[in-house]
């Protein structure tokens, strides 16, 4: 029963589905150690953003745009005010965002409703066969992978993002050495915010837009952070794949509920027996080579 | 004479056990403190509605949940999203056992039977963990994705597939029909209900609280805060932590399931819903904002929450979600090391007379430490 | 069908008056039995949620009690009586609904309760209201097969709901179904219900699947829709998550018709999502706010009333009208039981009321049955166009029958506390 074009596809759509959730979340702890528990109010944050805006007129593309905007300064915002004071407690700001997200879905279902009204997903199906897949959301897997190369050419090949690797190993030494940590922990938290809103933005249009809707990324998103493991833009890429075959496999061949349950069980699997996260074993695997050819 | 001051005696080794540097509260003026609000505490069904103790009886067998998370991680550091798996447990093994044997002489075997489950959950997870090196924050994620993937499971075990002898696990829907604790036989028996089954749950706690004292300041006590402190140190010194830590979650285990019996028991009825994101969330919650260090404060922010998130769902106001997210929030901003710790600190630091040069003796470490 | 002789009624009364006196001078925590009947006012709790998951279909069903009430206090209240509410907000969260409702019976003695959107909630607080013998109205469209004395049931059941549109798609579409339902009781034994209405139609279920609440990402799930090939689909998803399914599917082209018991009637998606998610959707329900009577949508009639009352609220929704007739049944009993005792207001209860609902056209009434504490409804089939927009296609009365004819359910002579399931008694459904 296993249809190969399905499968694949199918893969590609839960691929980007747990990128993109997790992405903007793995930075942001692996970073600065925070656990965003509102990281799901985030995405809702650029889902409301993005469908308001589509909902007084204004195109797709603008509507995406604006929802990541308004979720950075958002971030922003709250990091100034709030997250700053977070930083290296990672049990505190599990629940103190976890509280913060709590306050942040009331208030939107105070000023906003308890529902707004979607937008349709755009551009249509693929066929082929008896079959048809929605287009969008597989090119949603080509925006995952695009975020993930731009992450790395921001990480790898600007000083902003030399600068911030520093930052992430070894705090003390990058302020020692001129880096405004301060500084470098707000723009990260606005990028890791900017990618939540991201998701949300592009996963409005296939959604219904509740206040409560960002807990259906939460649990993908952690458990992709967390299996990821150290390297940020590698464990995600990583927990992305391999958890998204697992999900697209067991989904295929017996029904959603299986998928998730194997998913979860992948995921506690991972984290038991590969304690540095997938990354880890593939810088292992990296570095032993480095050793042999040495 | 010495009879009084053989009592006095028999009271200080009492004391000794009790106290010591791993708790708040080593003065006569605490212990009388505790002696007064225990007895307010005992009296208080005689002046209120069968109703009001019902529903503060709740609170504190919360509280009796929030302790079993305060010594696992307030003391041995080890943050767990998993109470509520034993919780969840041991309620419905209750519901089971005590159903399925009818009798009263069964709902009594009910208790023990639903406390061995959860204890003996409590260690497999702990084994698995703690033996395979696994650690801080990713004990907390495990911990957590159990307790997702037990409320999915949970919820779809609906219809009659699902039945472990005469009861149906219910699903999503619960199991409804679980009967009040109750100890004995047919012939002579006490049931716990009202007013008594408030006095039950606050024997619990009060026992459990001390044992823990107990437990905290003795020669365990010593190694959970080694390891809470400083894990490497601790094994260099000899210890094997992988034991502690597993000795002290199966303790928190045990205590959880307690609690969940309590509760099945309280509401006649256990649904998944024990096992969701929220509920699971909540001990970690109290014992935040009571103090991770401080058992007293995970009971007493246990109550005062859970009574405050009552009754702003009372006056119906849609900003009740909002209050309670802004003053967790605060709480953790403002007094990090939680309340009961704050206070304590404060009232030390009134105490050591600041106009002297020399200040009293340091209180000894790992008291009120924060985090 | 009401009235046992006006001698009755004065009995009744005056028992009542003096039961009243008697119990006015007993504690607060006494049996929940107690009358408010001599010199006061009648108080109601409505507990919905008005926050969490469930406000989307909750607070409809909140907004709608009030409009009663209101009606009913403007028009000199029950035998005299204004009707004082209690409302607080149990915010979705079971444990608040079961702390809520010890907080109605046990301290604020309320007459009756209508309380909770999920059968989850209905099953938290069913032990409380049980033993404190509680007169309670569950008002949300569910499963079925609750046989208890306490509770009314009012809202119509699985089988009232997909028998008025499952027979209409057999014969329109063919007889290939295949299930898709919310992975929970609710869901699993709506598809039962399924296989047993296609065992009584001619048709089959071809293949099920059960998707739990969390999943918004239905991307398989279409992709077997699509293996399988049915002739029509039929879908008890349930909640926020699951309402991506329709966008879902009509983005990826899949257009096959989908009759449904869950979708449009409660969360009014055919006004939240943008066509053509909902075309070609039928509906089998006793009410929604399109639902093509003149007490309904005539002027002055239900919806008028709702939106002047609420001017703000998205939509008026199937249990809105569910919590809006079953007050109304109320009074009515009251009345005829010539007291708020709620032992009799019960057996008044069970006499046969009828009450000319919004569903029920011009001329008609809706009845409450008195063995089952159910409600034969005026079932309609609604369908949703390419434009979303929604018409009738078919309605008739389809009376409770699982509980009357199958179980044998009967609470006039024998009181019970159960909820049965279709398992236990159809072979197609196990």
């Amino acid at each position: 029963m296993v249809n190969g074009i399905n499968l694949l596809l199918q893969f590609l759509d839960s691929f980007a589905f747990i990128v993109l959730a997790a992405i903007g979340l793995a930075i942001i702890f692996g970073m600065m150690d925070v656990i965003n528990l509102a990281h799901g109010e985030f995405i809702m944050i650029g889902a409301y953003g993005t469908t308001m805006t589509y909902n007084a007129g204004a195109p797709l593309p603008v509507a995406i745009a604006a929802g990541v905007a308004v979720t950075t300064v958002a971030g922003l915002v709250l990091e100034r005010t709030i997250i700053h004071r977070l930083y290296d407690r990672p049990l505190d700001s599990m629940v103190a965002t976890w509280a913060l997200g709590l306050a942040l879905t009331q208030a939107a279902r105070i000023l906003f409703g308890n529902s707004l009204n979607s937008i349709g997903i755009p551009l249509g199906a693929i066929s082929y066969g008896q079959f048809s897949y929605s287009l969008y959301r597989v090119l949603l897997a080509g925006v995952a992978i695009a975020v993930l190369v731009a992450a790395y050419l921001v990480f790898t090949r600007t000083e902003f993002g030399v600068r911030a690797r520093a930052t992430i190993q070894d705090p003390e030494t990058a302020a020692a050495m001129g880096v405004e940590t301060g500084r470098m922990y707000t723009i990260t938290f606005a990028i890791g915010s900017a990618l939540a809103g991201l998701a949300g933005a592009l996963y409005a249009p296939t959604m219904s837009v509740v206040p409560g809707m960002g807990s259906s990324f939460l649990v993908e998103a952690f458990v992709a952070v967390v299996t990821g493991g150290t390297s940020v833009l590698l464990g995600t890429t990583l927990a992305g794949g391999v958890l998204g075959s697992v999900d697209a496999l067991l989904s295929n061949l017996y029904g959603t509920f299986v998928g998730q349950i194997g998913l979860l069980i992948v995921a506690v699997a991972i984290l038991r027996f590969l304690p540095t996260g997938l990354s880890g074993v593939v810088e292992t695997v990296r570095e032993r080579r480095e050793r042999d050819a040495a | 004479m010495s009879a009084t001051s053989g009592v006095f005696r028999v009271v200080d080794r009492i004391r000794a056990r009790l106290e010591g540097p791993n708790t708040i509260g080593n003065s006569r003026g605490f212990w009388l403190g505790f002696a007064l609000v225990l007895a307010g505490a005992f009296a208080y069904p005689t002046f209120v509605s069968a109703y009001q103790a019902g529903n503060t009886a709740l609170f504190l067998l919360y509280g009796l949940l929030a302790l079993s998370l305060s010594v696992v991680w307030g003391y041995a550091g080890i943050l767990s999203f998993g109470q509520v798996v034993f919780f969840g447990f041991a309620g419905y093994t209750f519901g089971i056992v005590s159903i399925n044997l009818g009798s009263t002489l069964g709902v009594t075997l009910a208790i023990p039977v639903a406390v061995l489950i959860a204890t003996v959950v409590a260690f497999l997870l702990g084994y698995f963990m703690f033996y395979g090196d696994v650690s801080g924050v990713f004990v907390a994620i495990i911990t957590l994705v159990v307790t997702l993937v037990l409320q999915t499971f949970m919820a779809q075990t609906a219809g009659d597939a699902w039945t472990v002898g005469s009861v149906a696990l219910g699903g999503f829907n619960g199991m409804p029909g679980i009967p009040n604790l109750a100890v004995g036989t047919e012939a002579t028996s006490v049931t716990f209900r009202g007013g008594v089954f408030y006095w039950l749950v606050l024997s619990a706690l009060v026992v459990s609280y001390l044992g823990l004292r107990v437990l905290v300041n003795g020669r365990f006590g010593y190694a959970m805060v080694g390891i809470r402190e400083d894990e490497d140190r601790v094994e260099m010194l000899g210890y094997d932590i992988r034991r502690v830590k597993l000795a002290v979650f199966t303790l928190g285990g045990t205590m959880a399931g307690f609690s969940g019996v309590l509760y099945a028991a309280w509401g006649n009825y256990i649904d998944p819903s024990v096992y969701s994101l929220t509920f699971a969330t909540m001990p970690v919650v109290w014992v935040t904002v009571g103090g991770r260090t401080s058992m007293l404060g995970a009971v007493l922010a246990t109550v005062s929450i859970e009574w405050f998130r009552q009754q702003l769902s009372i006056t119906g106001s849609e900003y009740a979600m909002v209050i309670v997210g802004l003053l967790l929030l605060g709480v953790v901003l403002l007094v990090p090391e939680g309340f009961v710790p704050f206070v304590h600190r404060k009232v030390t630091e009134f105490r050591s007379d600041p106009t002297e040069g020399i200040p009293d003796a340091p209180e000894s470490p790992g008291e009120g430490a924060a985090e | 069908m009401s009235d046992d002789g006006v001698s009755r009624r004065r009995f009744l009364a005056g028992g009542a008056a003096l039961a009243g006196a008697t119990v006015a001078g007993c504690s607060g925590d006494s049996a929940a039995g107690t009358s408010t009947g001599a010199g006061g006012t009648v108080k109601l709790g409505v507990l919905e949620d008005q926050s969490g998951n469930f406000a989307l279909v909750g607070s409809p069903k909140h907004k709608a009690s009030l409009l009663a009430i209101e009606e009913i206090n403007n028009d000199g209240g029950i035998m005299g009586q204004e009707i004082e509410y209690f409302d607080p907000d149990p915010q979705s969260d079971n444990q608040r609904y079961k702390e809520l409702t010890r907080r109605m019976i046990q301290q604020e003695n309320v007459d009756a309760l209508w309380a909770g959107y999920s059968s989850a909630t209905r099953e938290t607080i069913r032990p409380t209201i049980d033993r404190e013998d509680q007169l309670y109205f569950y008002t949300t469209q569910y499963e079925g097969g609750v046989c208890d004395k306490n509770v009314f049931a009012v809202g119509p059941t699985a089988r009232q709901q997909l028998g008025s549109v499952l027979p209409y798609l057999v014969s329109e579409y063919g007889p290939k179904i295949y299930t898709i339902a919310a992975d929970y009781n609710f869901g699993q034994l709506s598809a039962d219900w399924v296989k047993v209405l296609a065992d009584e139609n001619d048709a089959e279920v071809v293949d099920e699947e059960f998707i739990p609440l969390s999943n918004s990402q239905f991307g398989s799930t279409i992709n077997r829709i699509q293996e399988a090939d049915p002739d029509f689909v039929m879908s008890m998803l349930v909640g926020a998550n699951h309402t991506s399914f329709y966008e879902q599917k009509a983005s990826a082209g899949l257009d096959v018709p989908i009759g449904t018991s869950t979708a449009m009637a409660q969360g009014y998606e055919h006004r939240r999502l943008n066509p053509p998610a909902m075309a070609n959707i039928y509906a089998g329900v006793n009410y929604m706010e399109e639902v093509p009577t003149d007490r309904n949508t005539g002027d002055g009639g239900f919806v008028d009333r709702y939106y002047e009352m609420w001017p703000d609220a998205p939509y008026l929704n199937e249990e809105a009208e569910n919590n809006y007739f079953s007050i109304y049944m109320y009074k009515k009993a009251v009345e005829q039981a010539g007291t708020f005792e709620q032992s009799e207001v019960v057996e008044a209860l069970e006499s046969g009321i009828t009450y000319e609902a919004p569903e029920a056209p011009e001329g008609e009434s809706i009845r409450l049955d008195p063995e089952t504490h159910h409600v034969d409804h005026h079932m309609w089939v609604m369908k949703a166009d390419d434009q979303h927009n929604v018409s009738a296609v078919e309605d008739e009365v389809i009376p409770e029958t699982f509980l009357t004819e199958t179980v044998g359910c009967d609470l006039t002579s024998e009181d019970e506390e159960t909820q049965y399931t279709p398992q236990d008694y159809f072979e197609e459904a196990g």
